[in-house]
């Protein structure tokens, strides 16, 4: 299910959280509402975090993570490092990284087994991506835009995109990822997808302003609708004729 | 290269910078290619205008072309060119105070041509004015989204800045040829300078964000003189009031505000006789406006003695970041302050300060001598 948050009167609320199938991180903020809205959706299933990160709220672009992993830029200091390495779960590898592009989560997008960067990312750092978070690394642009990590947003299940993303370039991501794309916006229009929601693969949470339409894409390009069981048997159902024909 | 296509391409993370943004970097074209095509650029531009019979002026050192007075135009337009004052040979080498250089050239300093233009709001300038609204209250969320909304259906009172080019079709551009133009088109949409507007507390008495501003503004007065005239204006008088909404970077140049500040109280005077119906117009006869804005008060100095004394002569009381503010402020019937919560910006000259909010009204009979004092702030 998607749920339309706000971080103090602030729509992106992809900037101020991180939301991975193991974990989600959350800035900390004047008011309690941000963090609460994490917990009543997550509390039982996942640990949520409060923390900054470099003594900054904006933890969604600079760091970048999933089931396996954290990844956290240099700036983070060690007290941050060590919070982070105490709640997460033990199964969660983290780790700070030297790298000049500091913005992980804007140059770095990923889910569990596959990750898009920046075309200028550090060999090491895609070492480390490869090795922390065990994923396959791929270097692209998105609608010609190199920051990766803000202009599109995808899970295990599916994925959204920049709105002005070409068919070919569509297909081409669609492959490499092995997950349903669409091209879309979110927060009323803003491209920059990554910045307006955050998703794992049970739920989303999306800025205030996501008109109905954008959340109806969202939750059916990522498969957070209730499973109704018609929608189910329809997908077997294709499966099934296949096999016969 | 076409002399009209001398337009600077704005970087994209321009549209990122938050208000507070000290400079605007452009690519700016070189210095001698700069002067020669101004003029044909103007007279490029005015068959492109269409419906705009206004004559465009070459605008070398012009402030402004005289928007049309008398005509009803859908699209009221007044635009000024605004030039660094410098010269574009003495720039190099000069630091301004507020020229860090980030960017591209750290030495030279490259002056900026900019066309600025009036326009009426329209639905999608929504993200440009929700940007400038983000601070109008505290941290504390409320209805801004229904606020912004409310701002851009007001077509007939109220206005944005935007750069000179962005509404024009692109169709009728010429001779740009630019792969990147409808890119620049959708991107420059969001490229919102500054907004003012009036909305009747009366009209919108109903609407959420009005309901939360109201509650808000009584909920941090401290002084109980004001908050009993707040009440009466927010409550009794509400349908004679006006909450003007100015909002702007910090860097927009000054030499716009009479016009800004024109434009808004000609519109209200024109809206009382030309909106459709009868309870429109009247929603439009202010006897009073409220503004919700930010000042800067001085610390008590813990440190007096220390500090060597030109400090403490030269620091100002309060500063006000829009300097209208000062003129209204002067001006006002009363008003009040109250803390901001939010972090405040740490920069080194302002660690002296605390930002303040202020809230004040002004009868509308005091409006003209408002304009007058305006102009001849900024004129000075």
């Amino acid at each position: 299910m998607a749920t339309r948050i706000q971080f103090e009167n602030n729509c992106e609320v992809g900037v101020f959280s991180k939301l991975t199938n193991a974990y989600c991180l959350v800035a900390i903020g004047g008011s309690e509402n941000f963090y609460s809205a994490f917990e009543a959706e997550l509390a039982d299933a996942i640990p949520v975090v409060k923390t900054s990160i470099g003594g900054t709220r904006i933890i969604g672009r600079l760091c970048v993570g999933n089931k396996n992993g954290l990844l956290l830029p240099h700036t983070t200091t060690d007290q941050e490092l060590q919070h982070l390495r105490n709640s997460l779960p033990d199964q969660v590898v983290v780790q700070r990284i030297d790298e000049r592009l500091s913005a992980l989560g804007n140059c770095i997008a990923c889910n569990d087994h596959v990750a898009l960067t920046h075309p200028d990312l550090d060999k090491e750092t895609e070492e480390f991506i490869a090795d922390v978070l065990g994923v396959e690394v791929f270097r692209q642009t998105i609608a010609g835009n190199i920051l990766v990590g803000s202009y599109c947003a995808f899970s295990n299940r599916g994925g959204l995109v920049h709105p002005h993303t070409s068919i070919e370039d569509l297909d081409e991501l669609s492959t490499l990822l092995q997950v349903p794309l669409v091209a879309g916006t979110v927060n009323r229009g803003s491209e920059v997808i990554a910045a307006g929601m955050t998703v794992n693969d049970w739920t989303a949470f999306c800025g205030s302003d996501t008109t109905a339409t954008e959340l109806s894409v969202i939750e059916s390009v990522f498969k957070l609708r209730e499973g109704q069981p018609t929608a189910i048997v329809d997908d077997m159902r294709k499966s099934l004729i296949d096999s016969y024909v | 290269m076409p002399p009209g296509g001398r337009k600077p391409k704005l970087p994209p993370t321009f549209a990122a910078l938050s208000p507070f943004a000290r400079s605007i970097i452009f690519t700016a074209a070189s210095a001698s290619a700069k002067r020669p095509p101004r003029p044909h650029a103007a007279a490029a531009e005015t068959p492109r205008q269409g419906q705009d019979d206004m004559p465009r002026q070459p605008p070398k050192r012009a402030r402004r072309a005289e928007p049309s007075s008398d005509d009803e135009e859908e699209e009221e337009r007044g635009s000024s060119e605004s030039e660094d004052e410098e010269e574009e040979e003495d720039s190099f080498g000069t630091s301004e105070s507020d020229g860090d250089g980030d960017g591209e050239s750290s030495e030279e300093l490259e002056t900026v041509q900019a066309d600025f233009a009036f326009f009426d709001p329209k639905p999608t300038d929504f993200h440009g004015v929700r940007l400038l609204l983000k601070t109008y209250l505290d941290s504390k969320p409320w209805d801004l989204t229904g606020f912004v909304d409310i701002i851009l259906a007001q077509t007939t009172v109220g206005t944005v800045v935007k750069l000179a080019d962005d509404d024009d079709d692109h169709d009728h551009h010429q001779g740009q040829g630019n792969g990147a133009a409808d890119k620049k088109n959708s991107n420059d949409d969001d490229d919102l300078f500054g907004l003012i507007s009036v909305l009747s507390l009366g009209r919108y008495a109903e609407h959420r964000c009005i309901k939360d501003i109201k509650e808000y503004l009584l909920s941090v007065c401290a002084d109980k003189d004001a908050k009993k005239q707040l009440r009466s204006l927010l409550e009794g008088k509400a349908s004679s009031v006006g909450l003007l909404v100015c909002r702007r970077f910090v860097n927009f140049p000054y030499e716009l505000l009479p016009k800004l500040y024109d434009a808004l109280f000609d519109e209200v005077s024109w809206a009382t006789e030309d909106e459709p119906t009868k309870e429109l117009q009247d929603s439009f006869r202010f006897k009073h406006y409220l503004l919700v804005v930010r000042m800067l008060e001085r610390k008590t100095p813990a440190k007096h003695k220390s500090k060597s004394i030109k400090d403490d002569d030269d620091d100002e009381p309060v500063i006000y970041p829009k300097l209208e503010d000062e003129i209204f402020h002067e001006l006002s019937s009363w008003s009040f302050t109250f803390p901001i919560r939010s972090e405040q910006s740490a920069q080194q000259e302002m660690k002296n300060y605390k930002e303040m909010g202020l809230v004040m009204a002004i009868k509308a009979e005091a409006i003209p001598k408002f304009r007058k004092k305006l102009e001849a702030l900024v004129s000075e």
